[in-house]
């Protein structure tokens, strides 16, 4: 039986640097396979919807506008997102990607979780639409 | 879950809980005094139960890969893993070799950081808290490289139905081997300290002693089990996965008490550095996945059982043939276990109490899975989803 076992590196400690980092004044980088935002390329995809059919958080929305010209709109609830890339594998174009830059992802509002992608003129058509609807609904 | 609460008079109680009784979740715990000496113990669970299977039934096959990692914590491989192994089963789909060698090297990196976790709570809990620091500090490699490999510290997300997400580089290859490396001398080290501190052992040795026949009256699983003579380990009585071109060897201690718990976890470890060695070096080659798997799974039933950190995990899968299963029914090893810590309370210090709960490194979330509903005759009463529903609403009415 022995006292202070842990003596030495306590001692040691002294002399080392500290084992955490001065977040956010000094950052350490993420690695490359870090799941951050979801990023969606509106070029390859089909409109198949596995992505938002297999989300388990319920994040993705693939909105039609045009199937024949494969015309769509993400709308990516980034509040709900668990981050576990199941769409990336259940994409069969490789539409979907996650950042490994976008990780510092807190906000004080809803607004930017609310993540809207696809071609400008998709977006506006999309918007419009709604905009639209909401009218006829408060009619 | 609740079992049965007796309040006996003339008799002091102190209520331990239900917030944070040893580690930071919840259960109530209450202990029978008589002076410092414990008489009586009782438990009440249930405060995390999250509807978890029932949920399940709602959701896709793909979907509850994720649900299910959430589970818990800490072992949130390993629950996906039992999952992901008991659907493949049911589809009747072979996963590659490649991608059943990097399963269990995840599950062994969690194991790694789960122990090492458990180590930091126990010591902390023992008011050691050097020694916490430490380990915790050591953790962080570990957490690191399971973030680098798998895309995220805690939830890895790396399986999918049929394979797993990604590969192991030989850039991964030779950060986990140094990390283990460093680990393994680390390991040695705490190894000797909860071993030879005269402090620390006067807080472990000889206390909480479950003997092999309480170990196997009580049906205890997983290291707390291997810590009191019991040789049971899924990977050694059942290889599954790649456990059977990778065996690994089961450490066994006999002194059944709060040290030879620590003995097993960390010797543990060593069977898991080398494990992660021999996957690393003769990692077989081939696919990542399998090229279709299916999205309804035909009707049938399979049980799933793998050895997580803490013991076994068991996973009863029933599928109808469509796209969620019909019923999935999880026992995690903390609900085996908790039994023991109330045999075990009787006779000891009330200051010992904490030590005792930590010592089956209990994970409170994953045991809720159910609750039954005691009235205040104590009767044990079973409610239909109706009555429960027809509760919820007339509860909520009468506050409003």
């Amino acid at each position: 039986m022995k006292i202070a076992t842990m003596f030495s590196d306590v001692v040691g400690s002294f002399w080392k640097k500290p084992a955490t980092v001065q977040y956010p004044f000094e950052r350490v980088e993420a690695p490359t396979r870090l799941r951050g935002k979801l990023e969606w390329d509106p070029e390859k995809c089909t409109g198949c919807s596995l992505c938002s059919k297999d989300c388990p958080a319920d994040a993705i929305e693939i909105i039609t506008i045009d199937k024949k010209a494969k015309r769509f709109v993400m709308q990516y609830h980034m509040d709900r997102c668990t981050y576990c890339a199941q769409c990336i594998e259940s994409c069969r174009f490789s539409c979907i990607e996650m950042s490994d830059e976008q990780w510092e992802l807190a906000a004080t509002s809803k607004v930017p979780f609310e993540v809207s992608y696809g071609r400008e003129e998709d977006l506006a058509e999309a918007l419009a639409k709604f905009a639209l609807a909401d009218t006829v609904e408060t009619e | 879950m609740m079992l049965e609460m007796t309040q006996k008079e003339e008799k002091f109680i102190i209520p331990i809980g239900p917030q944070h009784p040893a580690l930071k979740e919840p259960g109530h715990f209450e202990f029978a005094v008589d002076g410092e000496l414990v008489t009586d113990a009782t438990v009440r669970l249930g405060y995390v139960h999250r509807g978890i299977e029932k949920g399940a039934e709602a959701r896709n096959w793909n979907q509850n890969l994720y649900l299910v990692e959430r589970i818990c914590g800490i072992c949130s491989h390993i629950h996906a893993f039992t999952y992901a192994r008991g659907v493949e089963r049911l589809a009747e789909v072979e996963v590659p070799p490649r991608a059943q060698a990097i399963r269990v090297l995840v599950a062994e990196l969690e194991r790694i950081h789960s122990h090492m976790l458990w180590f930091g709570v126990a010591a902390h809990e023992a008011g050691f808290d050097t020694l916490f620091m430490f380990s915790w500090r050591d953790r962080e490699t570990i957490m690191d490289i399971l973030e680098g490999l798998t895309g995220n510290r805690v939830n890895y997300s790396a399986n999918v139905l049929g394979g797993v997400k990604f590969d192991v580089t030989d850039e991964h290859r030779k950060t986990i081997l140094e990390a283990v490396d460093f680990m393994e001398k680390r390991t040695k080290h705490y190894l000797n300290v909860v071993t030879t501190d005269a402090m620390f052992l006067q807080r472990t040795r000889g206390i909480g002693v479950a003997n092999l026949q309480q170990a196997h009256r009580l049906g205890i699983l997983g290291p707390t089990a291997r810590a009191s003579g019991v040789k049971r380990d899924v990977r050694v009585d059942a290889p599954y996965s790649a456990y059977k071109q990778f065996p690994i060897k089961m450490v066994v201690e006999t002194a059944g008490d709060l040290e030879a718990r620590f003995v097993v976890r960390l010797k543990e470890l060593f069977e898991s550095y080398r494990l992660i060695r021999e996957i690393l070096n003769n990692m077989p080659e081939g696919d990542l996945q399998v090229k279709r798997f299916p999205r309804r799974i035909k009707p049938g039933e399979v049980i799933s059982r793998v050895e997580a950190p803490r013991g076994e995990v068991f996973y009863y899968i029933r599928s109808n043939g469509g796209e969620m299963p019909e019923r999935l029914k999880v026992r995690t090893p903390t609900m085996m276990n908790m039994a023991s810590v109330l045999a075990m309370a009787v006779g000891h210090q009330l200051a010992d109490m904490p030590m005792l709960l930590v010592g089956i490194d209990p994970c409170f979330s994953c045991n809720d899975r159910g609750v039954a509903i005691c009235n205040s005759k104590g009767d044990h009463d079973q409610w239909t989803w109706e009555r429960l529903r027809q509760h919820g609403i007339d509860f909520y009415a009468e506050k409003v």
